[in-house]
């Protein structure tokens, strides 16, 4: 070795021990959130759309200062939304990122498998866009907390949706299809418990099952239309709605049934994906509308994600942009984002003002079941085209009460984690 | 249930049934002749997809023009796969494993370039003109698009058994599977034979991706939504078995169609049925020739 190399070898050592008390010494104010949300494959859209969100709620919060003199800062890692690589992740956020906060993902398989690691280090984990009811009730433990509706609200919202329509328009069948999995089993029994508790009366002539991202739905659409049902609820999601209304098109499927979707299937890129194909008067809803509610702070949200990533947002980015804020607002109270216990209180009952929230309402989170409370609204696709490429959005809104749509302590007493049972009343 | 729902039934099953042998036909012919297991051969479809996407809603071309285009298109990018990253790995010890290896992270990369050149949104195209209605008699209701594809699937069995059957091309191919070291002693370039054999296959991918392209969501990932099903219907026809990979098609189509409308519960359940009973009693494939290549 050359001596200057040597020199230069040695400085580079000198610099890196210099830099290294620096570093910790950096660290000490700072939030660290460890995020995880799919890059790839098809959920790979709610997860770059969560994280652009999230790098915008962490750039206003840092431009005013920060958080009591505390920077965020925001950190992902492409979980592909697989459990046990997100249990990986989680777990090097937690043992040498030193991560304050675990943060995200779409998935609720990841979900469930985070929330296990939340619990196992103490460390909170913000739930942004999984919707599986089971994280704040069967699963629930102290550190986990969900700022995004999940699917027991939704199927309560469309259970009211139909019971309203019996009224106006009398329906008297119903017909079900969703994904295999927990996400299109949990929907379909959540919105029959919703239904029998708003005592309406509907009989069900068929159940399908397609397996999540199947590309081919042709059989299950002609088995649906033998069935007749006058409402057909769907349970699909993302692509998988896009390729089913696209298939049924020309099988005259929507004129014969209203094709209702009250979880996920009103999500902004379902418009975007089919434009003018898209038929109106379907019944959808998703866990954020870049058209309702028509306030500043709403608008302001849409605008300024699409400016910063040059399209208009999915759903999932919204929850991930309310979690930061939820995150600043604790931190803000507590004054340290180490005192985890502090932090927990501080999120339990927490009242934040999100863009989703209309006039008069503000989000909250229930200190029972650490699940954020919040007003539903289902639309009909209606011809707009304020949000391009989409040529169809929802409108002609119903709203639905926040506390309403909750689900009732006899549920929770059926569905509750040791860490709930205790909290519920005898 | 009554013959009428059964009839509608077929029909959505021969549908489907189209589609997933037009995947399975590119991926089945790649092994049958080249002994090439392509993992990625999905990607090709997707790539199919998304160059039919640009063709036809950018670049406006018509809609057969740019299916034939993206076809193309993916033909040509299978072929520089083949020729700079595959034939080097041709005649290792193991080369099965390192087959599944690399054609694996091709997927990977696929998926990313996708994601890089169109972007993570969803796209989709509209049916061509003329093909957005459907037949309608009484109860039966026959998309015209989905006629169409049945009418290309049937197409490209013709063509295929006429090219591999009549022609000098054809026959060479056929040579190159039984013994491709002869090949090459009575003077033909077996290297270019293996890449232009490789590009009809991702073209074929390519093709269905783009005809696909309407009737699906394009997206990345989309490559992997289809292979486990082509890969069923290539094992089901016979490794390398071309005409076996159609009846298969046929076979899983109506069985999932059947299935669907009798015992929806159980739906998905029943094509898989299907290949665990045929790798048990006849593991070489339901339609496997009665000779078996010689390794």
């Amino acid at each position: 070795m050359s001596s200057r190399k040597a020199w230069g070898l040695l400085a580079l050592a000198l610099a890196l021990v210099m830099a290294l008390p620096l570093g910790v010494c950096a660290q000490d104010k700072v939030i660290k959130i460890g995020a995880m949300y799919p890059m790839t494959g098809r959920p790979g859209l709610y997860g770059l759309d969560s994280v652009a969100a999230a790098e915008m709620a962490v750039a206003e919060i840092n431009a005013k200062g920060g958080v009591k003199g505390h920077k965020l800062v925001f950190i992902n890692t492409d979980s592909q939304a697989k459990p046990d690589l997100a249990v990986q992740i989680a777990k090097r956020y937690i043992s040498s990122e030193n991560v304050h906060f675990i943060f995200g993902e779409v998935s609720s398989g990841a979900g469930l498998a985070l929330t296990e690691v939340s619990n196992q280090y103490k460390k909170i984990f913000i739930g942004t866009d999984h919707a599986s009811t089971q994280l704040t009730s069967d699963k629930l433990q102290p550190y986990y907390f969900r700022v995004s509706n999940n699917t027991f609200q939704s199927m309560a919202a469309g259970a009211l949706y139909l019971k309203e329509r019996q009224q106006s328009k009398p329906w008297a069948t119903l017909a079900y299809i969703g994904p295999d999995y927990a996400y299109g089993h949990d929907q379909w029994n959540e919105l029959k418990y919703n239904l029998d508790r708003f005592g309406v009366k509907y009989k069900v002539v068929g159940e399908y099952w397609p397996k999540l991202a199947a590309p081919d739905y042709t059989a299950f659409i002609t088995a649906i239309m033998k069935d007749k049902p006058d409402i057909l609820v769907a349970g699909l999601w993302g692509g998988d709605t896009v390729a089913f209304i696209k298939q049924a098109l020309p099988y005259g499927l929507f004129q014969k049934m209203l094709y209702f979707s009250p979880d996920g299937g009103g999500n902004y890129e379902l418009m975007s994906a089919t434009g003018d194909e898209l038929p109106v008067g379907l019944a959808l809803s998703g866990r954020h509308h870049n058209n309702w509610p028509d306030t500043a702070a709403n608008k302001k949200f849409v605008q300024d994600f699409f400016k910063k990533a040059g399209r208009y947002p999915s759903y999932a980015a919204e929850g991930a942009y309310s979690g930061i804020h939820a995150i600043a607002q604790a931190v803000e109270q507590v004054g340290n984002p180490s005192d985890t216990e502090a932090l927990v209180k501080a999120f339990e009952g927490m009242k934040i003002k999100l863009p989703e929230d209309p006039e008069g309402f503000t989000s909250y989170i229930d200190p029972l079941t650490h699940q954020i409370v919040q007003v539903q609204a289902i639309g009909e696709t209606v011809a707009n085209k304020d949000f391009p490429p989409a040529t169809r959005m929802l409108g002609n809104w119903k709203v639905y009460k926040a506390e309403e749509i909750m689900p009732p302590v006899e549920y929770l007493k059926d569905h509750s984690s040791e860490c709930l049972k205790g909290r519920l009343p005898k | 249930m009554d013959l009428s729902s059964l009839l509608v039934q077929f029909v959505s099953g021969l549908s489907t049934a189209t589609l997933l042998f037009l995947v399975a036909s590119g991926l089945t012919l790649i092994f049958g002749v080249g002994g090439v297991f392509n993992f990625a051969h999905g990607s090709f479809y997707m790539l199919g997809a998304y160059l039919a996407y640009t063709f036809v809603a950018t670049v406006k071309l018509n809609f057969w023009v740019g299916a034939l285009a993206a076809a193309l298109g993916a033909g040509i990018l299978g072929m520089l796969a083949e020729a700079l990253i595959l034939r080097r790995i041709y005649g290792r010890a193991e080369e099965g494993g390192f087959q599944i290896l690399l054609t694996y992270s091709l997927i990977l990369i696929i998926d990313d370039l996708v994601k890089l050149t169109w972007g993570t949104e969803y796209k989709s195209l509209s049916r061509p003109p003329g093909l957005g209605g459907a037949l309608v008699m009484g109860d039966l209701v026959l998309p015209s698009y989905n006629l169409a594809i049945i009418g290309v699937g049937l197409l490209v069995v013709v063509l295929a058994w006429l090219v591999l059957t009549r022609t000098r091309a054809g026959r060479i191919a056929r040579a190159t599977a039984l013994d491709r070291e002869t090949l090459g002693v009575l003077g033909i370039n077996v290297p270019l034979t293996m890449t232009v054999i490789f590009g009809i296959a991702t073209a074929l991918g390519g093709l269905t991706g783009a005809l696909a392209a309407p009737l699906r969501s394009v997206t990345p990932g989309a490559g992997i939504e289809v292979i486990i099903d082509a890969l069923i219907v290539v094992v089901l026809g016979g490794m390398g078995n071309f005409w076996g990979a159609w009846l298969a098609a046929l076979l899983l189509g109506e069985v999932n169609a059947v299935a669907v409308a009798v015992a929806p519960e159980w739906a998905s359940l029943f094509s898989y049925l299907v290949m665990v009973v045929t790798l048990i009693f006849k593991p070489e494939g339901l339609f496997a020739p009665r000779q078996v290549r010689k390794v």
